[in-house]
């Protein structure tokens, strides 16, 4: 396989690293002003099979292995009651393997994201909505890493909680547009639906299942193989995660997440797993 | 025959409630097993669960009833609406006939009412079981307004009495309670000099945190009648409790001690002496007292009540624009001029003292009475109010405290319970304390 072929799954990779980032802390809560909520975090990314542009489930070829370790660092401020701002800075290593032919590697700071999340309202207090505004900065020159272009996403969610008997209950919908400036943009449709259970009345540990997803469209379609080679804007998948977190204490969360694409086009499948860390600082 | 109120009324104080509340569990799981004996029973709820319907349309009730004897039981279900007051409005019967061992659904249709809250007694008598159930229901609630206007000089009374007020140094104590404290809770006892020079008592809990710089918002709670509040401790990290007890009531009673049911006329006769304008002013000079504590965030109180703390709540929120949400359930003094009638107390013991006092009479009192009335102090409330009432509160009638409601012009809500009386259940509290940790955006 053409490495710059494969090169095409990086984008489905680091879509996965943020969407697994943003799971672990429910988007559509707002954030107590003067509370810094920082959350590093480790992901593996593991694929030998890829579907196709129809959505055909097969193998790489020459028994490829793509494997991907990113490493992630998440930020939250609450700046007042309605507003906080949002940062997340992500670093990816990629590597590609196949018979017959050499490692193939790529890594380095990808797309930065700052955006600011505002506080619509709520239902008597439970249920929560919020909507996040962000811009997509490129930390990069290298087309293996990304678009290399600049992009702007709108993302509203939806949280709450409650009880089904002597179990509480939380759960998170997000539904974003993202579009990137450059030739073909793309566009972006990113979605992820969470479902979780506290374990204990405590709140100590919580469990929680994770559809998440991206549909991807680009109005370029004919051309995006010639003009970029290397990016692939027309794809789709969703994957299915599960997630254990533990409290620790009032200020320190650990979540521990395993998933798997469940379907797709034009990208691959494979299996994730990230441990991320949550710190509240300050109020 | 057999007949049972269902609904009973009784005076509860707020901080009681958890307690009821078990109690209620028990009782009901009690009366599940009295119904596994064998006996008939019949539930009637509104079609609308908050009894609040609009004016025009039918009044709707659902009624069940639940035969397990071995005989067929056959008789009638009768409505019956009364005002408030007593006033007869309407009434009307069907039969009915229950198979044995059986259940039996019917829908109780009345013609529509006017603006109001009314009682409605429905009534079943069958072979072997009669029962009468209380309830009330409003139509278009949001409409009631009392036709009794403030007085012209009510809030020139008011700035009178803080004038006044500020002449009194406050020369606040605090004392650390260590026994009193606990694991997660710094416990202090408070005092001041208050209204009159009359020294007021109360209890201050503070969260224990590392941080020296943190500050917590404050549950301001302010007492029901004639009940001492003891330091009240909580597992919220975030928030600070101050309770007083007003002059004449708990720890201060060094002047004023009266009987339980003398407090209410205490000095009634003389508008600038009565014991609530004190009381109001002890409230006050305790939101002076939270200001001189540093560790508390001065633009997160909330002034919190049940009562006559309902009354002292919206008074205070009234008075001192410092509050910046109040929660106030079943507050007394409402509406006090449309009382007769409808309310029980207190105007049967002022009636009562009123005729122990040469040159005093009932109209001069409700005079005075029209300066500590919930709904004129209503007026001037701008924060953001929450209110509780149980609409078979024989204290604090539903349509009294809509009264109040309807007087509020800043952002508001209402939390009714169409079966509780001078009480709100406990959906109330979990409310208030949502509510307040998202206005103070404690997340």
């Amino acid at each position: 396989m053409n490495i710059k072929y494969v090169f095409k799954y990086f984008i489905a990779v680091l879509i996965i690293v943020l969407s697994v980032v943003g799971k672990s802390y429910a988007s559509g809560f707002p954030t107590r002003p003067g509370r810094l909520i920082v959350s590093p975090s480790v992901s593996y990314f593991f694929a030998n099979k890829e579907w196709d542009s129809t959505g055909v489930k097969k193998s790489f070829a020459n028994d490829g292995k793509f494997t991907s370790v990113s490493f992630n660092l998440y930020a939250e401020y609450g700046i007042s009651r309605r507003f906080s701002a949002v940062f997340l800075l992500p670093y990816i290593m990629n590597t590609y393997a196949q018979t017959g032919y050499p490692k193939s590697s790529v890594s380095g700071l990808t797309d930065m994201e700052t955006g600011i999340k505002y506080y619509l309202a709520n239902i008597n207090y439970v249920d929560y909505f919020s909507l996040q505004a962000t811009a997509i900065t490129p930390l990069y020159n290298n087309p293996n890493l990304g678009y290399n272009e600049e992009g702007g996403e709108l993302k509203l969610s939806f949280a709450g909680s409650g009880a089904i008997g002597s179990k509480n209950f939380f759960f998170n919908f997000d539904e974003a547009g993202r579009y990137y400036f450059g030739p073909g943009g793309p566009f972006q449709d990113r979605y992820a639906g969470t479902f979780g259970l506290t374990l204990d009345n405590n709140f100590k540990n919580q469990l929680s299942l994770t559809a998440s997803g991206i549909y991807t469209t680009s109005n370029n379609k004919q051309n995006f193989n010639l003009l970029n080679p290397y990016v692939n804007k027309n794809f789709s998948f969703t994957q299915v995660s599960l997630s254990y977190g533990h409290t620790f204490s009032k200020r320190f969360t650990v979540f521990l997440t395993g998933g798997q694409f469940v379907i797709g086009r034009n990208t691959g499948a494979g299996t994730s797993g990230t441990v991320a860390l949550i710190y509240r600082i300050g109020n | 025959m057999k007949i049972m109120i269902q609904h009973k009324r009784i005076l509860i104080p707020g901080f009681i409630m958890p307690a009821i509340c078990l109690l209620f569990v028990l009782l009901s799981a009690g009366n599940a097993f009295a119904a596994n004996d064998a006996d008939i029973s019949f539930t009637t709820t509104p079609t609308i669960k908050s009894a609040l319907f609009k004016g025009g349309s039918r009044i709707t009730y659902n009624v069940d009833i639940n035969n397990p004897l071995d005989t067929v039981e056959a008789g009638k279900i009768t409505y019956r609406v009364t005002t408030e007051r007593g006033k007869f409005l309407d009434e009307d019967s069907v039969k009915i006939s229950v198979g044995s061992k059986s259940t039996k659904h019917l829908e109780i249709s009345m013609p529509p009412q006017e603006t109001g809250f009314f009682k409605l007694m429905v009534i079943i008598n069958v072979t072997d079981y009669d029962d009468t159930t209380l309830l009330a229901f409003g139509v278009d609630p949001e409409k009631i307004h009392s036709q009794y206007a403030k007085p012209a000089d009510f809030d020139q009374f008011w700035a009178n009495t803080k004038a006044e007020l500020a002449k009194v140094a406050p020369d606040f104590k605090l004392t650390y309670l260590p026994d009193s404290s606990r694991e997660n809770r710094k416990a202090y006892l408070f005092e001041f000099k208050s209204l009159d020079n009359l020294t007021v008592r109360g209890y201050m809990t503070v969260p224990i945190n590392p941080n020296p710089h943190h500050k917590f918002a404050v549950i301001f709670q302010v007492p029901p009648y004639q009940v001492p509040l003891l330091p009240m401790f909580g597992s919220d990290p975030d928030v600070a409790i101050v309770s007083v007890n007003v002059r004449g009531q708990g720890n201060s009673r060094d002047v004023i001690h009266t009987t339980h049911d003398d407090y209410i006329f205490y000095h009634i006769e003389d508008r600038n002496k009565y014991v609530m304008r004190g009381a109001i002013m002890d409230c006050l000079r305790t939101v002076d007292f939270i200001f001189t504590q540093p560790e508390l965030d001065h633009s997160k109180i909330m002034v919190v009540g049940g009562s006559m703390g309902g009354f002292l709540a919206i008074a205070t929120a009234s008075l001192d624009k410092r509050i910046k949400i109040c929660s106030s359930q079943n507050p007394i003094l409402s509406d006090v001029r449309n009382m007769h009638g409808e309310a029980e107390w207190p105007l049967n013991v002022i009636t009562r003292y009123v005729a122990t006092k040469p040159g005093v009479t009932l109209e001069k009192v409700l005079n005075n009475l029209d300066y500590y009335d919930t709904k004129n102090f209503a007026e001037n409330v701008d924060c953001t109010t929450l209110i509780g009432i149980g609409l078979l509160d024989n204290l604090v009638p539903p349509n009294h405290a809509y009264v109040v409601y309807n007087n509020l012009h800043g952002d508001k809500h209402m939390i009714s319970f169409p079966n509780l009386g001078h009480e709100v259940g406990m959906p109330y509290k979990v409310y208030e304390s949502r509510w307040m940790h998202d206005t103070f955006a404690l997340f």
